[in-house]
């Protein structure tokens, strides 16, 4: 019995639906649009009657929509091993060699035997990691501080960096010995990922205490979203909110000694309570979860959406008090890119 | 010779074994995944090893997932892994592979 891994284009109608009938049949529902158009290579593994006995997907560096029929393989685990070897001797040609995969609680094994390791697992779902370079290298390039001292750490998307953001690493760098200002690495804000790095960095060159790193895929970054098992909103934000703070809690917070964590108050914002909501659940146990009340000018919150906005308008003068003037000076400099980038598409009403 | 680039050679299939190879700069550091690492590990590890030294690295991080593999099996896949992680795929050591 020759079995063989073919592609599946699903550009093809009739082959998506027997693909995703195949999926909904073990359990994995979510087609959305969203999710689906992210996908750049999904492969199949047939049987010698030419029928459809495992796939999977590869979007960016994450490994997706993977299910198994083993009903009458004769060795258990044997075509999943040869869907996941394809998938990555495929990721190789891609030259990634550092994916992740998300899956249901009951697969974290299966995925362990094969060499991926958990990141963090919840009752919702599981984030392995498999190839170089891991958290362990991610965690050997940041700098440590003495054990001992009190070290807070702040995550920020800051895109781009406000008085806002300032205002609570000062607090932060004030009340404690050391903070690590982690910012987002993911590349989805209007700031790119460099220009908000390089930002917090002149922003915060003051103060002698904080250390301004790349969040890498650990933090808030997730290429995208793993949503695609879970059926409703809240569900989708307390699963990723969860995750996102296990993670935190078992993988970061240790090795880097970290004793508190820094959050903004969002009175607004439905999903950054529940974010702020899970973490304190999350760590509050272990270490200090500190919510700050979000700075005010003239009796206004600030906020990067609103100078996003001015830079939309052209209006840079309209948000000069929102920020300090390394960004200003940044944003003076560079407004017909900023806009450009607007024009092309590029969503400003978000995060 | 230094890895230039992360390289991977075999599969996770029955009887196989998979070997990334990623630059080091701390000797050879294992990371070995096997249903038989107690018994073969140290076996395995040292077969990667010689093939290694065959070439000349000094320093590598090396991931393992062994599936039974044996021994003439993983030399080959160590020898893939290892001239691609050295870019040197088009032009074979053929003292070594001798």
């Amino acid at each position: 019995m020759a079995e063989r891994i073919q592609d599946i284009y699903l550009s093809n109608k009739s082959t998506k639906k027997e693909w995703m009938a195949f999926l909904k049949k073990r359990g994995i529902k979510n087609f959305a649009e969203s999710e689906t158009k992210l996908i750049e290579q999904t492969i199949g593994l047939f049987d010698d009657q030419d029928r459809l006995v495992a796939t999977g997907s590869i979007a960016n560096n994450v490994i997706k929509y993977v299910a198994v029929c083993d009903i009458v393989a004769q060795n258990k685990g044997a075509r999943f091993n040869k869907i996941i070897s394809e998938i990555e001797s495929r990721l190789a040609q891609l030259n990634k060699f550092h994916y992740f995969v998300f899956t249901k609680p009951k697969y974290q094994t299966s995925f362990e035997y094969i060499g991926f390791k958990t990141l963090a697992a919840t009752e919702f779902g599981v984030i392995l990691e498999k190839g170089t370079p891991n958290i362990d290298d991610y965690l050997a390039g940041i700098p440590r501080f003495d054990a001992g001292n009190k070290i807070a750490s702040i995550v920020m998307n800051a895109n781009p960096f406000t008085n806002g953001h300032r205002y609570l690493v000062e607090k932060a760098a004030k009340e404690n010995d050391y903070v690590y200002v982690f910012v987002v690495k993911q590349d989805a804000s209007l700031f790119k990922t460099a220009e908000r790095l390089e930002l917090v960095k002149e922003g915060t060159a003051d103060l002698e205490n904080v250390a301004v790193i790349n969040g890498g895929d650990y933090m808030v970054s997730f290429v995208s979203f793993p949503a695609y098992f879970i059926k409703n909103t809240d569900k989708i934000i307390k699963y990723q909110t969860l995750l996102d703070a296990r993670i935190f809690r078992t993988q970061i917070i240790k090795p880097l000694g970290i004793t508190s964590r820094y959050l903004g108050n969002e009175p607004l914002s439905h999903t950054t309570n529940l974010y702020n909501e899970a973490l304190q659940k999350e760590m509050g146990a272990e270490i200090d979860v500190v919510i700050v009340d979000r700075l005010e000018v003239d009796k206004e919150v600030v906020s990067a959406t609103k100078v996003r906005e001015a830079i939309a308008e052209g209006d840079v003068n309209k948000c000069l008090k929102y920020i300090p003037s390394t960004t200003a000076a940044y944003i003076t400099a560079n407004l017909d890119r900023l806009q450009l980038r607007i024009k092309k598409g590029q969503r400003i009403d978000g995060n | 010779m230094e890895i230039k680039k992360t390289a991977i050679a075999g599969t996770l299939e029955s009887s196989d074994v998979q070997i990334m190879l990623s630059t080091g700069s701390n000797g050879f550091e294992f990371d070995l995944e096997s249903d038989v690492a107690k018994q073969f590990g140290d076996q395995i590890k040292e077969t990667i090893t010689k093939v290694l030294e065959m070439y000349n690295v000094k320093n590598a991080k090396i991931k393992v997932v062994d599936k039974g593999a044996l021994d003439l099996v993983i030399k080959a896949r160590a020898i893939a892994a290892v001239q691609r992680a050295l870019d040197i795929v088009d032009a074979p050591k053929w003292e070594v592979l001798k």
